[in-house]
């Protein structure tokens, strides 16, 4: 009996699955909705001229509106993961996706800008930010020995849906309008609720019926509120310091995405060289998250000791950026561009990846949704802060400097995790939470667990 | 002997000029400035230097006497002539060698200009040089000249007033080595030319924009125009259908509830003094039928990929459950196998023991 039972977990914790297998089908789910959330975020620009010129309002007005998708999508966050705590990860993702594409199809409908703040901006972030996080949790939860280069995978389609979505879009305005082509992108948000029903629900454990039939009291419901948002994890140091560390990167993080151009232009070289660089930088920035999640699976470093590696670096080029185009030299703007962006994206497929490290995989789900409402905070301050030190100063000098040495200082920051400077992951805290756990990360928590006890060891 | 004892009688003759000569009055001003000047000339040859400033003084005071008088003699019910707006100066040189030159001039306001064609001497070194000016490929009378040869290069210039449209073209000077310079006047061009046409809905409305290029505070007239290259209509502000908004250097046309007569070509037009540049903007109306359509095709492959999912799982759970059941069945048969084994060596060890 107990060599039947070693041979089952044997299977599952090997090679085939949980890392394969379905998994891969997980990923392919996960690069479709990531593209369609964040790849059409980054590409709405295109709808913002004709929004301006049609409602006849400044641009800042405008601007309002994926500013407020953003936040939404950012603030929603932990809800999301409550939500797949409480219930499945299936349903609350099937749900995102059929809000996201709804927003985009009432917004074809506007007449007026608050229309659009309301849709565009609310309903559809409301919807993003019911995707991100349980589709994030659900692939940590289906890797083990390949997690970072199923992340770098599915975080790689952010890259090239910017690429692909900004001709597609420009097609779709000038054949369709503004009206048409929101009304055909809802229906292409719509295709995230497939990818949603592609996440296997598991069959709900007895232990979480029960306590749903029994009374609730406020008490009660405030327990089981908080336990659903992980809300625990706030008072654990190793978490807190995590999240500090990703809010600071989160500071710097954005402002060459913002500056480059204009930084570029203002250092003397044309519209189109400027672009340039700014496509460059994107190309990279895929190479650099497929590359690093295949190099962090290989098991030589630490997640963590490659991330303050991939982060110092990143520092150091936004730093390096404005000197070299003041020295007059495109090809110096150039190949720092090209590194920047290839460290920048191997830094944002290890980002994720060290969670389950830190907390384990039974709280990836609350965990994600936390960390994203803390480092959107913090992403709020930076570009503003950038943006008034070119005012004081004149240039961007000033706002790249100042961004790198946030990065810089994150990763430091990161330094001050317990265990450090060891060789090997830290054990994870064993916590009594069997009764709380999503469902579908239940089951497969149990088998990564051991899975990651195996794989600590070859870690040196 | 006083100088101005001889203007005061020139002066006393111009008291008698007509009311209605503001001009006049100064045309006789000047004739006797310039007797007065003539004389003073004539006197200047016996006196000494110093007496210059002698001589400025009596013209100075003729001229502003002059102006007194011909502010008394005008009729103050009579209305003062239409100033002419001062015109611009603009100037342009050209150097020529031996090829062609043409030189696009943007002009957005009436100008005096200075055209000047300075032409190298090639290697023969001829005294002199004809030249003269055309307008359109056909010379000004009178303005064949003789140039010489001075620092190397033939040098021509001519002042030309354009003060009004027709006086728009193409200015050239011709060497007589056939050598040319085509100065090409023309009002702005629009820089952003849209090629694709603007698309809008029925019952939906549309701003048509037209930017044109310039300084801050310049103020442009606009005007707008629908039809196509032969034939142009007006558009006037009509209130439930067109709304033209226009300020300085852009010009908005809305169109309100739009029907499938509103599609075709839009013209907007800058108007300056020294002519108009038009701009064609296309206008495609369309129902919400058109965006429909793949939309709706959309729809139908996400629902076709939800169901087929869920039937897929459907049928891979089935499955797992009718092997769930074989594997139990096959625990079982296995437990059995063991528990007999253990049996027969429990009763091998009871033998052996035995």
């Amino acid at each position: 009996m107990s060599n039947l039972k070693q041979k089952a977990e044997g299977k599952s914790d090997g090679e085939d699955s949980p890392d394969g297998g379905w998994g891969w089908v997980l990923v392919v789910a996960m690069f479709v909705s990531m593209s369609l959330v964040f790849g059409l975020m980054r590409s709405l620009g295109i709808f913002f001229m004709e929004f301006v010129q049609y409602f006849e309002e400044s641009a800042q007005a405008i601007s309002w509106i994926s500013s407020i998708g953003l936040a939404a999508q950012q603030f929603f966050s932990p809800l999301s993961a409550a939500l797949c705590n409480a219930f499945n990860a299936r349903a609350v993702v099937m749900t995102g996706g059929f809000l996201a594409g709804l927003g985009l199809i009432l917004a074809s409908q506007a007449t007026c800008l608050v229309h659009l703040y309301l849709t565009m901006g609310l309903i559809s972030g409301l919807g993003w930010g019911l995707i991100f996080t349980p589709m994030v949790a659900t692939v940590i939860a289906n890797f083990s020995h390949r997690r970072t280069l199923a992340l770098g995978l599915g975080f790689s389609s952010i890259g090239l849906s910017s690429f692909a979505f900004n001709p597609l879009f420009q097609l779709l305005v000038e054949t369709y309008a503004w009206r048409g082509a929101l009304l055909i992108l809802g229906g292409l948000s719509l295709n995230i609720v497939p990818c949603g029903a592609l996440i296997r629900p598991q069959p709900r454990p007895k232990a979480l019926q029960k306590e749903s039939k029994s009374t609730l009291s406020c008490s009660d419901v405030l327990r089981r509120f908080s336990s659903y948002l992980e809300l625990s994890l706030l008072l654990e140091r190793p978490y807190i310091t995590y999240t500090l560390g990703v809010s600071l990167f989160n500071v710097g993080y954005f402002v060459p995405y913002f500056h480059l151009v204009a930084h570029s232009r203002q250092a003397g070289f044309s519209q189109y060289q400027a672009a340039f660089v700014v496509s460059a930088a994107g190309a990279t920035d895929i190479c650099g998250r497929v590359v690093s999640g295949w190099f962090s699976d290989l098991g030589h470093f630490r997640l963590i000791h490659l991330l303050s590696f991939w982060t110092l670096l990143v520092g150091l080029f936004i730093m390096l950026l404005p000197v070299s185009s003041l020295t007059g030299s495109y090809a110096a703007l150039v190949v720092i561009s090209l590194l920047y962006g290839f460290c920048s994206g191997a830094l944002t497929s290890l980002v994720f990846a060290v969670v389950p490290k830190i907390v384990g995989v039974q709280r990836t789900m609350g965990a994600l949704g936390l960390l994203q409402l803390i480092e959107s905070s913090a992403g709020l301050l930076g570009t503003p802060l950038s943006g008034f030190l070119k005012d004081i100063t004149g240039n961007y000098v000033a706002s790249f400097l100042v961004a790198g040495s946030f990065l810089l200082l994150g990763s430091f920051t990161l330094a001050t995790l317990p265990h450090f400077f060891s060789c090997t992951d830290p054990p994870l805290p064993v916590t009594d939470k069997s009764d709380s756990l999503p469902p579908e990360l239940q089951q497969m928590s149990s088998l990564s667990t051991d899975a990651n006890n195996q794989t600590d060891e070859p870690e040196r | 002997m006083r100088p101005d004892g001889i203007t005061n009688t020139e002066m006393s003759h111009d008291v008698t000029v007509k009311p209605d000569g503001g001009r006049a009055g100064a045309r006789s001003c000047a004739a006797a400035a310039e007797r007065s000047a003539r004389r003073s000339r004539g006197r200047r040859m016996k006196t000494m230097p110093a007496s210059w400033k002698l001589l400025l003084l009596p013209t100075l005071l003729l001229m502003t006497s002059c102006g007194r008088t011909d502010t008394k003699t005008l009729d103050p019910t009579q209305t003062p002539p239409a100033s002419v707006p001062p015109l611009a100066d603009l100037k342009r040189e050209v150097v020529l060698k031996s090829e062609n030159v043409t030189e696009n001039i943007e002009l957005r306001q009436l100008v005096r200009l200075f055209l000047e064609c300075s032409l190298t001497a090639d290697q023969n070194k001829l005294p002199n040089m004809t030249a003269f000016w055309s307008r359109d490929g056909q010379e000004i009378p009178d303005s064949r000249l003789t140039v010489a040869l001075e620092k190397e290069q033939y040098g021509i210039q001519r002042l030309f007033n354009i003060t009004s449209e027709e006086k728009v073209g193409t200015y050239s000077c011709v060497f007589e080595n056939k050598v040319r310079a085509d100065f090409v006047l023309a009002t702005p061009r629009f820089r952003e030319k849209r090629d694709k046409p603007v698309v809008s809905y029925v019952h939906d409305f549309v701003v048509l924009p037209c930017k044109m290029e310039g300084s801050e505070n310049e103020s442009l007239t606009w005007l707008w125009f629908k039809g196509n290259e032969t034939h142009k209509e007006r558009i006037s502000a009509q209130p439930d259908r067109f709304e033209i908004r226009s300020q300085n250097l852009t010009s908005r046309l809305k169109l309100i509830n739009l029907t499938f007569a509103d599609a075709g070509f839009y013209y907007c037009a800058a108007v300056y003094a020294v002519g108009s540049t038009m701009n064609p903007i296309k206008l495609k109306v369309i129902t919400f039928w058109e965006p429909l359509k793949p939309f709706i095709a959309i729809l139908i492959a996400v629902v076709l990929l939800v169901v087929v999912i869920f039937l897929c799982e459907k049928q891979q759970s089935k499955k797992k459950v009718t092997e769930g059941n074989e594997e139990n069945v096959d625990q079982n048969n296995i437990k059995l196998q063991e528990e007999e084994k253990g049996a027969e060596e429990g009763s091998s060890m009871r033998h052996r023991k035995v």
